[in-house]
């Protein structure tokens, strides 16, 4: 079996920071990485296609430097990743990386099923399965937790807001994975030095995709778009009790102090 | 699309009212009317919600594709400017897909829009990098889908009794996917908004059991238990979570047991006035968020703090 999944190299959120008076987001120096999310689904194929005598591709859309940032995934059991050149570093709107990834998997051809996150880590707006799905007129199966292959069908549980789903569905098809549903696995220096002989092929969006950039531009349904950070001040009193009933009373005079509770002083 | 209309839809019913409030509001600026997908056969309420038109169909909710289609045939019929929808698991799964097949504009975790009665754009800000900053867009003219997360917006109360009831024709499904299996969750039925102390419970908590302390603590502050994401998805202890896509507190006090501080949980709680956080990990992410941080084992400090609240007499405000 062949599967493709989508994975990114992607900014580590919890390390943009607000400029406390303009409220610029700070995104020099920001360090990328493959998400956490990603992880999960490199974990997901891997696992899937453990018995079998199979192939898994990744593909990404991202910088040249990402390039080095593929070898935890390598290790942990891809056996090649595409990389397409993101020539809108990161900025383009979702229905334009869309239409790249969609010119890349349509050279591709040969897989059996795409494992994506059900999000990316930075840009967290959940579009990437259920665009493909349409574009590439394949069922989708959203939010799954649980996956595995029967004959030509994928069985798959899907983790909702309300309730648990285990579905049935022909292959090929779209799967995107839950939030943490398939911790990835810790890879072994072997593992390592295995993912060295492992291919990175980088493609480009006018070559290999024989996509024009200007008409790319075009498809966007944005006209300007600018960013603020969301700026929180607290108080950030971190309380110097030596035990733990010292602690609580420090904490009980502080609320107090606040007014949100009432007692004896 | 030019029938001026927003055209409304949530599987949620608390979501609907929010969403419905939002498009009663802007489509009384101006002059146009409001329409909304009925699952459920309550068509009155969603006028008294402010729907002009309420379209009705009957259809599988458990499966996604047949959402999608009975959502595509609504969009067909009424040709709306905007279409809101909730951003749940189920409105983020179907909402990219529409806005392919609509050739649409779309944003994701949108928090105010505007349309332009002229030029017919929309401006819409969303929430960026998981909360940690919004984008303000242009989008350009045409029918635009806006996904929008719940305690958002406020609900308005009208008297609805013009509101008109459509039968939708909903084309034969054509949905790959058999379901085998649907196992519901337990349902949330606390009013979280409205509380004025929240206890807000996280992975550092390591059993259910534990969950007594945390209820000990509440009743004698008369406040409300909440989690994060994992304890109700994963764990299934209780399904009150807070968050990006899970509900927003604002209360006067939110005190957090073992929340790390991840930002897609923290969007549910910085509305409160005070922040008060327990956490063993000094490092954790939670006590830059907080007015109050203490560094300790919970399960060491809530024992004492339980027993100092009760000795000192400590009540609610």
């Amino acid at each position: 079996m062949n599967v493709l999944v989508l994975i990114k190299y992607s900014l580590d959120v919890s390390e943009i920071k607000v400029d406390p008076d303009s409220a610029d987001l700070l995104l020099e120096g920001v360090p990328r990485k493959i998400g956490d999310i990603d992880k999960n689904v490199v974990e997901a194929a891997v696992k899937l296609t453990a018995d079998s005598n199979s192939k898994i591709q990744a593909l990404t859309l991202g910088p040249l430097k990402a390039r080095d940032g593929f070898r935890d995934v390598l290790a942990m059991g891809l056996d090649e990743v595409i990389l397409i050149e993101d020539p809108f570093d990161g900025q383009a709107e979702s229905v334009v990386a869309i239409t790249i990834l969609e010119a890349a998997i349509k050279k591709i051809t040969d897989f059996d099923l795409i494992i994506c996150g059900f999000a990316s880590d930075d840009g967290y707006t959940f579009q990437v399965a259920p665009r493909l799905a349409e574009r590439l007129n394949l069922p989708l199966v959203s939010y799954v937790s649980q996956l595995s292959v029967e004959d030509d069908s994928l069985i798959a549980t899907r983790e909702l807001d309300d309730s648990l789903q285990v579905i049935s569905v022909p292959l090929p098809a779209v799967v995107s994975i839950a939030e943490e549903a398939f911790p990835p696995r810790r890879t072994t220096l072997m593992d390592a030095l295995k993912a060295k002989d492992k291919p990175v092929n980088v493609w480009h969006v006018g070559d290999e995709l024989d996509l024009d950039l200007e008409n790319m531009t075009e498809i966007g349904k944005i006209e300007t778009a600018y960013q603020k950070g969301v700026i929180i001040s607290r108080k950030r009193n971190l309380l110097k009790g030596k035990t733990p009933v010292e602690l609580a009373d420090q904490l009980i005079d502080a609320l107090l102090k606040e007014n949100v509770i009432k007692g004896n002083e | 699309m030019s029938s001026n209309t927003i055209l409304v839809f949530s599987e949620k019913p608390v979501i609907m009212n929010e969403l419905l409030g939002a498009a009663r509001r802007q489509s009384d600026d101006l002059g146009w009317s409001v329409s909304a997908i009925d699952l459920t056969g309550g068509s009155e309420d969603l006028g008294e919600s402010g729907a002009d038109v309420v379209y009705k169909a009957d259809t599988d909710a458990s499966n996604p594709d047949e959402i999608l289609s009975l959502l595509a045939a609504a969009i067909q019929q009424s040709q709306p400017n905007a279409f809101l929808i909730g951003a749940t698991k189920m409105g983020l799964e179907v909402a990219p897909r529409l806005a392919e097949r609509f050739d649409s504009g779309y944003a994701a975790w949108v928090v105010g829009f505007k349309i332009d009665s002229n030029e017919r754009f929309t401006t819409a800000q969303a929430m960026l990098y998981t909360g940690t900053g919004v984008a303000t867009y242009k989008i350009k003219p045409g029918f635009v889908i806006l996904a929008i997360p719940p305690g958002i917006f406020d609900p308005v109360h009208v008297s609805g009794e013009n509101v008109k009831s459509v039968d939708l024709e909903i084309p034969q499904s054509v949905s790959k996917i058999k379901i085998l299996e649907n196992k519901p969750k337990q349902a949330g039925e606390s009013s979280l908004e409205a509380a004025k102390f929240v206890v807000d419970i996280g992975q550092g908590v390591q059993q259910r059991d534990d969950l007594e302390m945390m209820h000990t603590v509440a009743e004698l502050l008369e406040g409300q238990l909440a989690c994060s994401r994992p304890i109700a998805s994963d764990r299934d202890w209780f399904p009150d979570w807070l968050g990006l896509s899970g509900a927003k507190v604002k209360p006067e006090l939110c005190l957090t047991i073992g929340v790390s501080g991840a930002i897609q949980h923290i969007i549910g709680i910085r509305d409160s006035r005070l922040i008060a956080a327990i956490n063993n990990d000094e490092n954790a992410p939670i006590f830059s968020q907080a007015d109050y941080g203490i560094v300790a084992d919970l399960y060491e400090f809530l024992p004492a703090f339980i027993e100092r609240l009760k000795s000192r007499e400590i009540k609610a405000v």
